[in-house]
Order: C-alpha cells, then structure tokens, then sequence
C-alpha cells in the first residue's frame, strides 16, 4: 500500500509563538496530525521531528523551545488531544520563562495546512524475505512511509517487523526492525536501514546452512 | 503515452493516475487560460490534454479571447495581485467581465464535469457555470496583492467549488476548499528529454555562442520581476575573478504587452558587453532551451516575485546547480545549501555563483540531489494526480481521507 496527501489550506497562520499557541489550541486534529505524523512523509530536515519545531527554530529562531517540541514523540499518545496538550505545555513553559515574543518576518509566518489522503495499493506482494529485499528497495518512499511511520498510527508499531514476526514467525529480525530509530532518518535512511537488517538476516541463515 | 513515463516517474503516481483514471473515465475536464504560447501554464497544458485523455478523460482546452485591451486590464490585475501599484477603474472591470461574457458561447459550458480556471483571466466565466465542480487555479504569488483589486476578483472566486494555489501562503480565506499543489514539469517534452552532446553544440553555435567558456544561464520572460537587470549586475561582479559569459534567454508570450519594452531596457542595461548574450526565442523553441540549460553551467532563477518559478525544476531535472531568488515557489524547489542556493540580493547571487564556478564537485553532488527532488515531487505526473485527486475528493463530499484500494 501507498499514501499520497494533498495540502489544503486552514487559513490559519501564527506570527509568532503566542499566535502559534493560540492556533494550536484550536485548531483541527487533521492539522495538527499533518504538522506532527506527517512531517515524516516530506522529504524532512533531520534536525526536528515536526513543523512547530523546524518553524520555532528557523523563523523565531527560538532553540531551546524547538529542542523541546522536536523530544516530543506523537507516536506514544493514545489520541490526538493528548499531543496538543504536550504541545500547549512546552509552548507555555517557555512562554512563562521568557513572556516577551518577536515576530517572524513577513513571509515567514506559520501556515497551518491539513491534507487529503489517498490510500491505494501499488501492486506489489511479498511471500518470502527474498522477494520482500527486492521490493523494498524500489517501491516508493511514500510506500515505506505508510507502511513504517502511519501503521504506528494503526496498530502501534511499523507493518514491516509485525509481518516478519507473525507471518515468517523472524521474531530477530522483527526486532532489529523495529529497533530503527524513526526520528533519526529520514525515507531514504529507514530504507537503508531496514534493507541492512534483512540483508543481515540472510547472511546469517546461509551461514548456519554449512555442510 | 502513460507507458513512457515508467522508469522515470515514481510508480505510485502512475499507479494512482490509473485508478483514478478508472474512477472519471467518460467525464469531462475543460481547461481555460489565456494564451496557447509562452509561459508555464501553457506549457503544461500542451503536455497535460493528451495524457487526460488517454487515462478516458475527456479533457478539453480552451483560451479565452480578447482585445488589446483586455489584456492590458488582465496584466494590470496580474501586476496587482503580485504587488504593484495599479488603477483598475470599475469600466475596466466591466470591459474584463464583458469580454469573459463574449467566450461563453465558444467555451462550450454546459455538460462540463469538472472545469479549472488557470489565473484571473477568465475567471468571471464563474457567472456563467451551468453544471459541473469549477475550480480557480491561481498561478500568480498573491502572498501582497493590492487589497481592492484581490477583493474585486475574489468576489468570483468565492462562487467557485474550490481554489488551487501553488504555494501554501499564497492561499487565502475564501471560504471555499483551498488546496496547495506545486505546478510540474514534463520530463519527456522536448523542453526536457535528453539531448546529444552534438544537438547541445550546434544549438550553441547557431546562437554564436562558444561552447568553451563557463556559462551562467537565466531563461525567462523579459519581466521586471525576473529581475534580467539585477542578473546582470551579479554577474558582473562575478565576472572580476572569473572567466564566464552570461546568458539571458526568453520567449515573448501573447498576454504580457511588457515584455518588448523590458528586453529593450536589458538590452540597453548590457550595452554591447561582448560576454553577454541577450536571446528573443520565437514561442514553442523548447528544445533549444533545452539545449541551453544542457551546456550551462550555472543557472540563476532571480526573480523578485514569483508564482512558482518552473525554469529552477527544469534546471534541476538536468542535474544544474541552481541559484534561485528566495520567492514564491522557489524555495519549495530550492532546499537551500542541499538542492542549490536560495539568494535575496544581487550580491547573494554573485557570491552563489562564484562558489559554484569555483567548486564542480559540490556543483555535481547538488545538481544530483536536485533532480531526484524534482522526480519525486514536480513532475507532470505528480500534479495531474493531484487535480484527479481533488476532483474526485470533491465528488465524495470532500471527504479528507479517500481509500482506492476497493
């Protein structure tokens, strides 16, 4: 499977960090959902983990409330009402330390967007690691995207490790899998990353098959 | 046609081009702009008609007609909504509806299913909709419009099913759907396909340009907002310590009546310097700027106002280090420091181009990362899939999440 999303505007943009908070608190969980999960699906800056964060930094220029908001892991929260309210209290503590806020210049303001999905299916089927290897390294970055950063928001871990654990029984290999850390890389790198391990696994089976 | 895009275009957009294909098959799809020749959305739309149709869409193209001054108004509403300071009186405004009221007939509006209105032209045809969902693409930076002239306009656009913006803050409040999606480019048009060494020299040599010296590339219309003077100016500081030439090339387009009068400007700004080379290109060379964007070394995008800036997408499809001015859709093509460099002055893109001049390989490792950025997001393929998409998000209520795998 495959998602691919389109922007579509709110209206909404911040200026600074106070309108920043105020749109946060209000504003829709679809959103707030694209500025968060899907920051991953771009071809993103390795520095921050969401757009608040790369917005904090590079337009406010405030570090220590970026650093913050970029420890902030969205895959660890039951719904979305319980991430907005980790945002809301990271942007208030700083606020409540430094209650004076400047303004991004002006073309740099923060425009809050959301997005419509599809979902569709590319046509590609894997019955054995071999085949997995191979199509893992051609299917499209969107495609690891569904499958390894939006199935935490199905199920709660990637479709990768689940399929290796419960349909080949690699309970190893799932693990390495679900080892990779998903902040530290982006598309490309989790693709490498997850064709090393199987790759690993391989080598390590013709090992063992010595005569 | 489709076929031709395997191996070039990502999988999944041709993928879901197909289903969505299968979805709208038999229904129509009218295009209305202003101009056959010259300027992005033309191009595009040239491209665009024959893959619709083969995907059983039955796309049709259309181009609104107009008198001298029609397109006069329609380029002072466009300067306007890009910034500029322009009077636009209520018998302008009456003559703009008026000659959109005289298309009517030959634009063939009933028994439409979807229609997409490209920039403010023809965009009072709004008041004439019989059936179908009409969408207003807006392919002008409206980030500082003039306020009374975007009100005016606007008053249409708001009767429209959804608007299309290119850059995310160009959007504004309308109270109808506004969706981002970047234009494209065509990497098998004559514009872009790969050319032989051979093609790239005698083009070089049939413009009197020798294909031995370091060339620093811009090709756009000859408007004020491409900044040609400002182009000029950096290279010339450039210049002092580097052995290059500069290159200016563009093509006149039926709905600028500017254009003549800024190449004049340039032309006179270059005043005969031997190094720089100033091209009038007849509509429709795209092979020879192809050939052009080939044999550069550099290629500069400095413009002051932009609605996407499609030149940077086609340099960097051809593996250039790009220089971009830090304006409208640019940046989304530009990661500055990864794909090419984002400048804001003359000095910026002097200082840009001597380190590329100076650095080939980082030139290369940029020029690499450019084009696949490109591949992924800015080809043809990729926003014909987004227009399908809305179109048929629209049809299902505006539902915000679509599945196709049924």
């Amino acid at each position: 499977m495959e998602c691919v999303t389109i922007l579509k505007s709110t209206g909404k943009t911040a200026r600074n960090i106070r309108d920043l908070r105020a749109v946060i608190a209000r504003i829709s969980e679809e959103s707030l959902f694209h500025h968060t999960y899907q920051y991953f699906l771009k071809g993103h800056v390795l520095e921050y983990t969401n757009d608040f964060a790369y917005w904090v930094a590079e337009s406010l220029e405030i570090r220590a409330l970026s650093e913050r908001l970029s420890s902030i892991d969205p895959f660890v929260f039951e719904d979305l009402s319980h991430l907005r309210q980790e945002l809301l209290q990271s942007i208030d503590d700083y606020i409540a330390d430094f209650p004076e806020s400047r303004d991004a210049i002006s073309g740099e303001e923060f425009y809050f967007n959301e997005t419509v999905t599809i979902i569709f299916p590319v046509g590609m089927r894997a019955k054995n690691l071999a085949e997995f290897l191979l199509a893992v390294r051609y299917v499209d970055p969107a495609s690891i995207y569904y499958h390894f950063y939006e199935a935490r928001i199905r199920h709660g871990t990637d479709d990768f490790s689940t399929w290796m654990d419960d349909v080949l029984g690699n309970r190893e290999l799932a693990k390495a899998i679900c080892a990779i850390d998903p902040f530290m890389h982006n598309i490309e790198g989790i693709r490498a990353h997850i064709v090393e391990a199987v790759e690993n696994d391989v080598r390590h089976d013709m090992e063992v098959i010595r005569p | 046609m489709i076929n031709r895009y395997s191996g070039i275009s990502p999988k999944g957009d041709l993928i879901l081009l197909k289903r969505l294909g299968d979805k709208l098959a038999g229904k129509s799809f009218l295009h209305v702009n202003s101009t056959k020749a010259g300027g992005g959305v033309a191009e595009i739309l040239h491209r665009m008609i024959p893959i619709l149709d083969e995907l059983g869409i039955k796309a049709r193209w259309e181009v609104i007609e107009g008198d001298e001054q029609f397109f006069d108004i329609t380029k002072k509403i466009h300067n306007a909504l890009q910034g500029n300071q322009e009077k636009i009186t209520k018998k302008m405004w009456q003559h703009h509806f008026e000659v959109n009221k005289k298309n009517v007939d030959i634009m063939h509006l009933d028994d439409v299913d979807a229609v997409l209105i490209h920039d403010p032209q023809p965009v009072p045809l709004i008041e004439f909709k019989k059936s179908g969902r009409w969408i207003w693409r807006c392919h002008i930076d409206v980030s500082n419009p003039m306020k009374e002239v975007c009100n005016h306009l606007f008053r249409y656009c708001g009767k429209y099913d959804a608007a299309i913006f290119s850059v995310a803050r160009f959007a504004k409040a309308m109270g109808i759907d506004e969706f981002i999606i970047p234009p494209s480019i065509d990497p098998i048009s004559e514009k872009n396909m790969e050319l032989s060494n051979t093609e790239i020299h005698a083009t070089l040599e049939s413009f009197g340009i020798p294909a031995d010296r370091p060339m620093v590339l811009q090709v756009s219309r000859f408007d004020r907002f491409k900044d040609p003077t400002g182009v000029i100016k950096a290279f010339r500081i450039a210049r002092k310590y580097n052995d290059c030439m500069l290159i200016l090339a563009g093509s006149p387009a039926t709905d600028d009546p500017e254009g003549e009068l800024v190449l004049n400007e340039v032309k006179e700004y270059a005043s005969g310097d031997p190094d720089i080379h100033i091209l009038l290109l007849p509509p429709f060379s795209d092979r020879q700027i192809n050939a052009l964007q080939r044999a550069a070394t550099v290629v500069l995008q400095k413009s002051l106002k932009e609605g996407f800036g499609l030149t940077v997408a086609e340099a960097m499809w051809k593996g250039k280090p790009v220089i971009g001015g830090a304006v409208g859709g640019i940046p989304l093509q530009i990661i500055h420091g990864i794909t090419g460099f984002l400048v804001h002055s003359v000095e910026g893109a002097a200082f840009r181009i001597r380190q590329f001049l100076n650095n080939p390989e980082m030139s290369k490792r940029m020029g690499e990362r450019g084009k696949e950025h490109i591949r992924q997001h800015f080809l043809i393929t990729r926003q014909i899939r987004d227009y399908l998409s809305i179109w048929y998000a629209l049809d299902n209520g505006g539902k915000n999440k679509l599945d196709l795998s049924i």
